[in-house]
């Protein structure tokens, strides 16, 4: 489309180069200080981090763990993805996860689920549940101006008590006193994609081929609806949007709801799963909040996430087996995930510390950068 | 509900109130101060959870006000990381407090696991102090209204007192020095202090480390007073809870002030009922503060919207 195809390609490649590099970068520089704490904590420091670095890809089975947690991993950095589109800081897929599992487990646990419509059912409560929760904070900001941040994280902490609490009252259970539901019905989990013979080594199911449709999904709708424009438009600069005609907040409110239909995709992605095919009380596991580094890395771009959750999710499966096989805590991730967000997501570059420490000649004000909450 | 209304207006249920409300009040505070310098500080929970940590490990080798300064400090230290990301290396501040929720929320399970020797819960293992609470029984030999005044001013933590004095002076630097100008000025309207000659960035990470200090001293109330211990998450959302306390108390002191008394009552009433009401689930109790928290976010900003549209500017 473009009359100038060549250069628009050449600039393309630069901008995928200097991100590779800049995350790649942002990697290495959280890898080796993981390093420098394993190498002061551990009392087997090798063996820690060969398990880190090796384990994911040792057997066929950790291989599907690891693609599980991919598939996971990428569906909630596109929910991220979405609103960060908007310039909408909504953190609420964790609760979407839950109150989206939620429903799912009650289609799943009705006799409909024991039907054919088990599993698109399932689906579709969990998206519809999450896409409502999704919703509740963007409506309050755009007709009240709640603040959408604290709005969306009071909604997560209630539905992990509202899970909790269906979960202990509500749904059919194996013996009273235990957290988790009944097993469901063989035809309301995920069917394995790749089966053995004779052996059930893997765990990937039929979420990695939805994350992969959702992929899909939300690049076509981000760059080839009028849509997805406008809501790019909104994201660069929202006030020159409404300038232009467009509705900020209709656009604001539709994002944080589609974003919620990926977040309850998710939750029906764990519980109909073949890791779980029940539901468990806190199943979730913090999986949720670390979408929000799969976004950054992948600067929003949908085509990008998959490819950042696969090498995510390799580290965060590497720690979980460090953490059964040495005594590395899995939870050291979290210094991983931290200092790649904050290296990423910064100006950072590889000759950084030369700039560091000069003083820059004027610092720039950006109007209000920040004070946005308030208003 | 009669047990509920004499359990609310006793004494002890006032000492309860100011228990609860006493972490979530220094974070409001931290949370103010940098708000209205235009620093938005979302990692008020994990500088929180990271001072409770400090101030839990160090209080096995240091006595208490050693641990709570290493609290303080530690969330100093916080937000000059954060400041420094922000306006060194220009990254959206909103990102860069996830960053440091994310770090702290690992971060402290790891370095528990580390200090226990593989305890990745709680810290039942460590023989961590608490915070002394201020005796003034004395009072109770005023006659008439001595012992009322004794059964409702005595006991609180060192840190509760600390934390009244801190919103007047807070008040008092926000409102009566030129630096509080200065601060109030940059959130406000940044290119006129930076015109001015104001250090817009300078001011900013000043305050992003006395609001880390502030939510690093609430983290230390929460250890060392409210449990003593560390528990992993134990700081419960709050530090998302002050953020919301900032808005509904109209970005000022006393307005924090009364936002966190509030939401602390509830998170008191949180604590007592479950004694009283066997068949209200724990689930639903434990949701209270989150569901006062919208509700009033929700309810202020309406009213805002309404004085803006009195105002014309909307």
């Amino acid at each position: 489309m473009s009359n100038i195809p060549a250069v628009d390609r050449r600039s393309r490649w630069k901008t995928i180069r200097r991100e590779v590099g800049r995350a790649v970068g942002a990697l290495v520089i959280a890898l080796v200080v993981t390093f420098i704490v394993v190498l002061l904590t551990s009392k087997a420091p090798i063996d820690a981090i060969t398990q880190l670095l090796t384990a994911p890809a040792s057997k066929p089975r950790t291989i599907g763990l690891w693609l599980d947690d991919v598939a996971k991993l990428t569906v909630t950095g596109l929910a991220f993805s979405l609103v960060f589109q908007a310039r909408q800081f909504a953190m609420g897929v964790q609760g979407q996860v839950y109150i989206g599992a939620l429903a799912a487990s009650y289609v799943a646990l009705s006799p409909l689920g024991a039907s054919w419509a088990g599993i698109p059912l399932g689906i579709a409560a969990a998206m519809l549940a999450g896409a409502i929760y999704g919703f509740l904070p963007g409506i309050a900001k755009a007709k009240l101006g709640a603040n959408e941040i604290v709005s969306s994280l009071m909604l997560n902490y209630i539905a992990v008590e509202l899970c909790n609490f269906l979960v202990r009252v509500s749904l059919p259970k194996p013996q009273p006193g235990v957290l988790t539901t009944n097993d469901f019905p063989d035809s309301a989990v995920f069917p394995q994609l790749i089966k053995f013979d004779g052996l059930n080594v893997t765990r990937l199911d039929l979420g990695l081929v939805f994350a992969l449709v959702a992929v899909f999904v939300v690049w076509f709708a981000l760059y080839r609806t009028s849509w997805g424009l406008k809501l790019r438009l909104v994201g660069h600069n929202a006030r020159f949007a409404e300038y232009s005609g467009i509705k900020a907040t209709f656009i604001m409110v539709s994002a944080m709801t589609a974003s919620g239909a990926l977040g309850g995709l998710l939750g029906s992605m764990f519980v109909q799963g073949q890791g779980y095919g029940k539901l468990t009380v806190l199943f979730e596991g913090g999986l949720a909040f670390e979408g929000i580094l799969v976004a950054i890395v992948a600067r929003s771009r949908p085509l990008a996430v998959p490819i950042v959750a696969l090498f995510y999710g390799y580290l965060r499966q590497g720690a979980q087996l460090m953490n059964i096989r040495t005594d590395v805590p899995a939870e050291v991730i979290g210094v991983v995930t931290a200092i790649i967000i904050l290296l990423v997501s910064s100006s950072f570059s590889l000759n950084f510390v030369t700039r560091l420490f000069k003083r820059s000649p004027s610092p720039s004000v950006a109007p209000a950068a920040a004070g946005g909450a308030a208003k | 509900m009669m047990e509920l209304i004499i359990t609310v207006f006793s004494a002890t249920f006032f000492v309860t109130v100011i228990r609860t409300t006493t972490p979530l009040l220094l974070a409001t505070l931290g949370g103010l101060i940098a708000d209205l310098s235009g620093a938005l500080n979302v990692a008020l929970e994990g500088m929180m959870l990271i001072g409770c940590l400090t101030a839990v490990i160090v209080s096995v080798y240091a006595p208490w006000y050693v641990a709570v300064a290493a609290g303080l400090g530690a969330g100093a230290v916080l937000g000059l990381v954060m400041a420094f990301f922000a306006y060194r290396l220009k990254a959206d501040i909103i990102l860069v407090g996830f960053a440091i929720n994310i770090l702290a929320a690992g971060g402290t399970v790891f370095a528990l696991a580390i200090a226990t020797g593989g305890d990745k819960g709680t810290s039942i293992n460590l023989q961590s102090k608490a915070v002394p609470a201020v005796d003034l029984s004395f009072l109770s030999a005023i006659p008439g209204i001595g012992p009322i005044l004794k059964s409702f001013l005595s006991g609180h933590s060192v840190l509760s007192w600390l934390a009244a004095f801190l919103v007047f002076a807070v008040w008092y630097f926000l409102y009566r020095t030129p630096w509080g100008l200065w601060l109030r000025g940059v959130g406000e309207y940044p290119a006129a202090p930076e015109a001015a000659g104001i250090p817009v960035n300078k001011v900013r990470t000043l305050s992003l480390v006395v609001s880390g200090a502030l939510a690093g001293i609430g983290g230390a109330q929460l250890a060392m007073f409210n449990y003593v211990g560390f528990t992993r998450d134990m700081t419960a959302g709050r530090g998302f809870i002050a953020l919301g306390a900032v808005l509904l108390g109209a970005r000022h002191p006393v307005g924090a002030l009364l936002a966190a008394l509030l939401f602390g009552a509830f998170e008191a009433l949180a604590v007592v009922m479950p004694g009283l009401f066997n068949d209200i689930p724990a689930e639903l109790i434990r949701m209270i503060p989150f569901v006062v928290t919208i509700a009033a976010l929700v309810l202020f900003s309406v009213r805002a919207q309404r004085a803006l549209a009195l105002r014309g500017l909307k």
